[in-house]
């Protein structure tokens, strides 16, 4: 929607009477496309050095005023080439671009409500378009953007259905902030809140203060935006960039806008996808004779049991992973949209119903998006646009993760040896004689529930109004509002009859969980246009953003469940009841000055964003937000209609303190029938302030080759300080942790992308994309003695996150080896991101056939593999025999050195494959139709690693600043087909 | 054109106006420490009092179950925990674990104890009496936090000067008998502040384990009984005879004391605390069933102890009355120590069936008693203490009176033999005063090689590290 703001007001500004000026004439004339002549619509026409411009209806027809002194025009739109051209002399005209395939001239965002061309822009910029990111269907938006953005580390945290995924921009800056990026749709902040559904009730991975929460295997609620809705994602990155956004913006900002209505006759696009998905990699079986079961288990009745279940002497062999996880899922997706416009109105209409199934059995994930957006030409000077969108998601994503009950599907499979059957001869699930705490997986996935159903209404809308202008000024004001509300419930049923439930005291479990999310935002601009002559164009601006989020949870467990039943109410015991509101009220001053000087070579930007926020300690402080830049382009320097641009841009960003941090509560307890209080451990921080990402940016972005070579490269160095901690205090002070500020983390960094249009003859062309990015970390110092992070890992026998000065944030150490004396040797064993992350895209195209693949490729982290661990200390690997699996469950059993459990997460990954055919419009006009595309594509198609079990993309904890990489028990990954057939009338 | 901006302008405004002045977001989840102290009404105070006589209780079955078992009182055999009986039995003590333990929670409650003081002092709602009454009691719990807390480091000290902001320097430590003079010094103000306004009421509930010591003038008999156990403890610990004239003054009938020597019935006279297993509330996680596999009384070497009624040869019925043998399917054993689970303690049984609401005593009679015969001894009064002793002796164990303590030696022998019967598994009291009078070589280690008696819980490691001190500090040197 910011981009709209651009446009929209473009548009107005061709409005201005014509009784202002003199010495002008008024052309007519329309923009086409290079070759079919089709019209384009949304064009921009403009006086270069001038602040005559005009925007092309639905038919491609402008007109504009042209002052006597313009000299050229450019004429611009999203999609195609930019074209400068000579004013011309008749008073009708006609323009044509061609189609880019490399996009060089997108509109990047500077402000709350100002934008600039990509090519002027100071920092560096990624966008994705709608094409790249759809290319191959994806569960979340954020799980389609994996590798196609240079500098964000994309991390699928599970391979259940329905998403659950981190972006991190940049590194992690923050130890027990917020790590998310701040999404924004179409101008409304967009919640991506992770809220647990309650399952560590039933896997008692953790208590419910504690860790637990954290270990629910969570989707983001990110996986509630339809991704076919988008038709571009722009990624602040840069602190210069993001600054405008205060002190959410310190894990950068991803701005996504939907699709618009274009005026004239309806379009309408159909698509039907239907595919399976499949398990992509698991760890394994061990295959056992006799004897070695009986040296693992090794009691006189064990060896009885064992003896029991050979069938001539040798024992039979079942792939339990693939009992639980084997099959095709079936995944299936249509989407319907409808765009048009007449008069002064224009409209997006689509519905999208998608569900692809898990892997496991009983496991999905549903969704049905509705979306409506509007645009109303109200008058010559006022222009509305209204977005909506309704979304109805519901999922089952089974027990997973970690597990201390016997609950976690995976983690069982660790403990039940190849040759015990999970079924017995008529089918039944039967009890394992070896296995965790009575677990049959087979039976959890039939009859655990893990439901979940979201409701969501996203909603925005913005008023453009042309105030005033004339040939040298204007002034515009855009005022938006909107809304992201929604209610997410989660019922975790664990029936009695579950045999890890029916050893407990109270058997059966049912956990009721209820989330209520409130964002709220609007904000007031003012932009001043003023280009007194060819040398100098500037936009000052200056606005105030009001942010209002309120999140709301609720929990309750019954345990002792009555058979069959699962309301809360029919059980034995109810209580363990959660109940949490956070809220946050920022309100935000900003002003900004844009100027472009020399011909557009030059472009230099400051501003300044002022912010108060209730999170803050100090509610009444206003924390400045600075940010400045400038580039300069080099216009044929690479040879003629090339453009080499260098810049450097510095920016602050800051990372809200999460609610509660500032206040020292009393906890409630009873004694004698009577309710009472005590002050709780957590000593909050009155005066506790935001986390300051300071961060200095240089780059240089080059198109040469005929605009079909584009590099851009950019370093990047960024200290976060006054980071948000916790420190142990002096016991006797009463307080177990005390919050505060301090400290200083850096990040650096290389991010380059690269794009050719390697062969572009005839029929035939290659479009290839590579980016590459590098990020490393470095705790500078900190005001406390290093500590283990909250969710560090399972100790130093395993391998555990670690914060100190001079190591990366994200370090793990643990146990590497002996001393003389006995004592471990405790090392550093990695750190959690990937040294390096690459992306190759490649396109090829030959007349109505394309085939697009994207490889993904990182290398130098490490994750903690705790499923690894499992398998070894039960001796069940299947390379236990070998020498090496030896070493690793003596690692386990006697030794305690970690190293075998810390792995390297290196992988080369298919992530994208896609073959399309374009019917022939010929053809496609025979089925009434106006274009027909069939598609085959897969997702995860292939996996390279020497990561053992599951994916080196895990994360147990779900979304996370620095333990991310901790795999255990996950929801094994899967590999998706479809076939898709769109059709456009 | 102008109207329309001006629309514009005051529309765009309009919300502007509504927002500001509206950030001061309070926490709607929990209540907070600033509005208490800055907001103490009658029914904040009466909550925070509350809080005050449940966190006071929090860590007392840790107290029974670590100090009794390096006093081989009984053991922790849960096989899942292994510091739990590691440390006590082979040792050393880990100033991270079991040996970093009872700290805690006890400041946690000195800093609950401050705040109420202070926001008591604040009230608008409570009279000049009421504020008197709680500031009593809250000083009366303080002390007793201080007394737990010093009975477990004893010459390590330990900071009373803890009032102060979180990011001030760490509190002092001071020496045992400061902390002792301190508490002494709490507890007088306290049943001063009492004897003053002795027509105020409680502004809030008092715990029905206080029954009977519920009014300002009843509370005041236990505040003198802890003043007597305080200084018994301090006279031990270096003060000698003085802090005994001071313990036999607060027991006796005019400073106003609840001590019975006269009425067998009367032993278990005294304050409580409350223990039930309602939501939020705290359970007796020490009464557990006779097949539990977690607390065991230490058999062979309380069977060594014991002692028997020399004309009926029945054994000490302290004893009898508070275990019975363990039912376990499989007996728990720990390889390398001798104790074996064969006997538990019922003393927090009701009715013959454990009784996760029974209540564990602060001071009762019997423990009075026991504290006068020391302290009449080792002021001259032999007699006193044999009858006393001897009250105690035949009416709680149903032994022979004893005759004459021949040496001091003697004296003290019977002494911490009737005390280690009377208060078994409810205070520590065979450690605490294996220590008080260098007595740890009559503890049997109880196991096999290598075992160890703590005779000292360390300073818990993150005290060290605040004050930047190698873990195992002792800050006041030595």
């Amino acid at each position: 929607m910011v981009k709209h703001f651009g446009w929209s007001a473009l548009s107005a500004l061709a409005l201005f009477p014509a009784a202002l000026l003199a010495q002008q004439r008024r052309i007519t004339g329309n923009v086409r496309v290079e070759g079919t002549a089709e019209p384009i619509a949304g064009a921009i026409v403009s006086v270069l050095n001038g602040s005559a411009v005009t925007q092309t209806d639905d038919q491609g027809r402008f007109t504009l005023l042209l002052p006597s002194a313009a000299q050229r025009l450019r004429v611009r739109a999203l999609g195609y080439g930019v074209r400068d051209v000579a004013t011309p002399t008749t008073d009708t005209v006609s323009f044509f671009l061609s189609r880019a395939a490399l996009t060089l001239d997108q509109v990047v965002v500077t402000g709350q409500a100002t934008v600039i061309s990509k090519r002027n822009a100071i920092t560096s910029t990624s966008n994705v378009d709608s094409a790249e990111l759809n290319r191959v269907p994806a569960a979340a938006v954020d799980i389609a953007l994996a590798g196609k953005i240079a500098g964000a580390n994309i991390q699928t945290n599970s391979g259940a259905p329905g998403g659950g995924a981190q972006i991190q921009i940049r590194g992690s800056n923050t130890v027990i902030g917020a790590s998310d990026p701040l999404i924004v749709v179409d101008g409304v902040i967009y919640s991506n809140a992770s809220i647990p559904s309650g399952l560590y009730t039933v896997t008692g991975s953790g208590s419910a203060s504690g860790s637990g929460p954290t270990q629910d295997d969570v989707a983001n609620r990110l996986a509630d935006l339809n991704p076919n809705d988008i038709v571009n994602i722009e990624v602040l990155k840069s602190a210069a960039a993001s600054s405008i956004y205060g002190s959410k913006a310190a894990n950068g900002v991803v701005i996504i806008t939907t699709n618009r209505g274009q005026a004239g006759k309806p379009k309408a696009h159909v698509t039907q996808r239907l595919g399976w998905s499949s398990l992509l990699r698991g760890p394994g079986e061990r295959v056992l004779d006799v004897a070695t079961a009986e040296q693992i288990y090794s009691s006189p009745e064990d060896a009885t049991i064992i003896e029991g279940l050979a069938v001539n002497g040798k024992l039979p062999f079942y792939d339990h992973l693939k009992e639980l996880a084997g099959g095709n899922a079936p995944a299936s997706e249509t989407q319907v949209d409808v765009g048009g416009g007449s008069g002064n109105t224009t409209y997006y209409v689509s519905g999208d119903v998608k569900r692809d199934n898990g892997i496991i059995h009983n496991t999905y994930a549903e969704r049905q998006a509705l979306r409506l957006n509007l645009n109303q030409h109200l008058s010559d000077r006022l222009d509305l646009g209204v977005t909506s969108a309704f979304v109805h998601s519901n999922s089952d994503r089974g027990f997973i993760n970690n597990d201390n009950t016997g609950a976690g599907m995976t983690y069982a499979l660790a403990y039940i040896p190849s040759f015990v059957p999970l079924l017995d001869a008529n089918g039944h699930f039967r009890v394992p004689e070896f296995t965790y705490l009575g677990s049959n997986p087979l039976q959890t996935a039939a009859l655990g529930k893990n439901g979940e159903t979201v409701n969501r209404f996203t909603g925005g809308a913005t008023l453009n109004a042309n105030a005033w202008s004339n040939d040298k000024q204007s002034l515009r004001l855009i005022g938006a509002a909107g809304a992201d509300i929604f209610n997410q419930r989660d019922a975790i049923i664990a029936p009695p009859e579950l045999f890890f439930q029916a050893s407990l005291q109270h058997p059966g479990a049912s956990t009721l969980s209820n989330g209520d999310a409130r964002y709220v935002n609007w904000n007031a601009n003012a932009i001043h246009t003023y280009t007194p002559g060819s040398l100098l164009q500037a936009t000052t601006s200056a606005g105030l953003q009001y942010e209002d989020r309120q999140l709301q949870i609720a929990r309750a467990t019954a345990r002792g469940l009555l058979p069959g039943q699962t309301n809360i109410t029919q059980g034995a015991v109810f209580g363990e009841q959660q109940e949490n509101l956070s809220t946050e009220r920022t309100i935000a001053l900003y002003g900004q000055e844009q100027v472009m000087a020399f011909d557009e070579r030059l472009t230099i930007e400051a501003g300044l964003r002022a912010e108060r926020s209730s999170v803050f300690g100090n509610t009444s402080k206003f924390f400045i937000f600075p940010k400045t830049g400038a580039s300069y382009r080099f216009p044929d320097l690479l040879g003629r209609g090339s453009d080499f641009k260098l810049r450097a841009a510095y920016g602050e960003t800051g990372n809200q303190p999460l609610f509660g941090q500032k206040f020292t509560t009393l906890s409630t307890t009873v004694i004698g029938g009577n309710v009472g209080t005590n002050v709780a451990g957590v000593s909050g921080a009155p005066d506790i302030e935001p986390e300051r990402v300071k961060e200095l940016e240089g780059g240089f972005d080059a198109a040469t080759w005929g605009g079909r070579a584009t590099l851009e490269v950019t370093a990047y160095k960024r200290r976060t300080t006054n980071l948000l901690l916790n420190r142990t205090p002096a016991p006797s002070s009463g307080f177990t942790q005390v919050i505060l500020n301090g400290g200083q983390l850096s990040n650096e960094g290389i991010e380059t992308a690269l794009a050719v249009q390697v062969v572009k003859h005839g029929d035939f062309g290659w479009l290839s994309r590579t980016t590459y990015s590098h990020d490393h970390s470095n705790v500078d110092n900190l005001p406390v003695p290093g500590f283990r992070p909250p969710t560090a890992g399972f100790g130093l026998a395993f391998g555990e996150f670690f914060l100190q000065p001079g190591r990366p944030i994200d370090q793990i150490i643990g146990q590497t080896a002996l001393n003389p004396d006995g004592s471990f040797v405790v090392g550093y064993m990695g750190h959690a991101s990937p040294t390096y992350q690459m992306g190759f895209g490649n396109d090829f195209t030959y007349r109505f056939a394309t085939l697009s693949v994207l490889v993904e490729l990182q290398k130098g982290g490490v994750a903690q593999n705790q499923t690894l661990s499992l398998y070894d200390c039960n001796q069940l690997a299947p390379d236990q025999a070998t020498p090496e699996g030896q070493a690793r469950a003596n690692a386990c059993l006697n030794t305690g050195l970690a190293n075998p459990f810390v792995q390297s997460t290196d992988f080369v990954r298919l992530r994208e494959v896609k073959l399309a055919f374009a019917l022939p419009q010929r053809y496609a006009h025979v089925f009434g139709s106006s274009d027909v595309q069939a598609v085959v594509s897969g997702r995860n198609l292939w996996l390279h690693t020497k990561y053992f079990g599951y994916d080196p993309e895990e994360s147990n904890y779900g979304q996370q600043a620095i333990t991310r990489n901790v795999d255990l028990g996950p929801y094994p990954p899967s590999r998706q087909f479809l076939f898709s057939l769109a059709v456009g009338f | 054109m102008l109207n329309k901006i001006r629309l514009l302008a005051a529309t765009l405004a309009m919300p502007a106006l509504a927002a500001c002045g509206n950030f001061e977001v309070t926490n709607p989840n929990q209540p907070t420490l600033d509005d208490l102290v800055s907001n103490p009404t009658r029914a904040k105070l009466s909550a925070a009092a509350t809080g005050l006589f449940s966190r006071s209780r929090s860590e007392i079955t840790s107290f029974i179950w670590r100090l009794g078992s390096m006093g081989r009182e009984g053991i922790n055999l849960a096989g899942n925990n292994q510091p739990d009986y590691q440390e006590p039995y082979f040792g050393p003590l880990s100033p991270s674990g079991f040996g970093g333990a009872l700290w805690q929670s006890r400041y946690g409650l000195i800093r609950d104890a401050n705040t109420y003081i202070d926001a008591v002092g604040r009230s608008g709602d409570l009279s000049a009496g009421e504020k008197a009454v709680s500031t009593a009691m809250a000083e009366t719990l303080k002390a007793l936090a201080f007394m737990y807390i010093i009975e477990t480091r004893a010459k390590l000290g330990a900071p009373v000067d803890v009032g102060r902001a979180i990011d001030a320097a760490p509190a002092p430590f001071v020496s045992e008998d400061s902390v002792y003079r301190y508490v002494i010094s709490l507890l007088t103000d306290a049943s001063g502040r009492l004897q003053a306004n002795p027509s105020a009421s409680f502004p809030f509930p008092v715990p029905p384990g206080f029954s009977g010591f519920d009014t300002p003038t009843t509370f005041r008999l236990f505040v003198n009984a802890l003043t007597a156990k305080a200084n018994v403890l301090r006279a031990t610990a270096g003060c000698g005879a003085p802090c005994y004239t001071a313990a036999l003054n607060a027991l006796s009938a005019i400073s106003g004391s609840f001590l019975d020597a006269n009425n067998p019935s009367n032993l278990s006279r005294g304050v409580y605390f409350d223990f039930s297993s309602s939501p939020n509330d705290q359970a007796n996680d020490l009464s557990e069933p006779l097949n539990g596999v977690r607390y065991f009384a230490d058999s062979l070497i309380l069977y060594q102890k014991v002692q028997s009624n020399t004309v009926t040869g029945a054994l000490d019925q302290r004893l009898t009355n508070k275990t019975a043998a363990a039912t376990a399917e499989t007996p728990q054993s720990i390889s390398g120590v001798d104790i074996t689970g064969t006997l538990k303690f019922t003393n927090y049984f009701t009715n013959g069936q454990p009784d996760p609401s029974h209540g564990i005593p602060i001071i009762k009679n019997e423990e009075l008693i026991l504290l006068r015969a020391e302290a009449e001894y080792f002021t001259g009064d032999a007699t006193g203490a044999l009858n006393d002793l001897n009250f105690v002796r035949v009416n709680s164990g149903g032994l022979t009176p004893l005759l004459s303590f021949p040496t001091q030696a003697a004296f003290v022998s019977a002494l911490l033999y009737e005390r280690e019967f009377s208060l078994l598994w409810e205070q520590g009291t065979t450690w605490i005063d294996a220590r008080r009078f260098n007595q740890f070589s009559t503890i049997p280690v109880g196991v096999s090689s290598g075992g160890h008696v703590p005779t000292v819980m360390p300073i818990p490691a993150a005290e060290c590290s605040a004050r930047s001190l190698p873990g195992n500090c002792s800050p006041l040197g030595g």
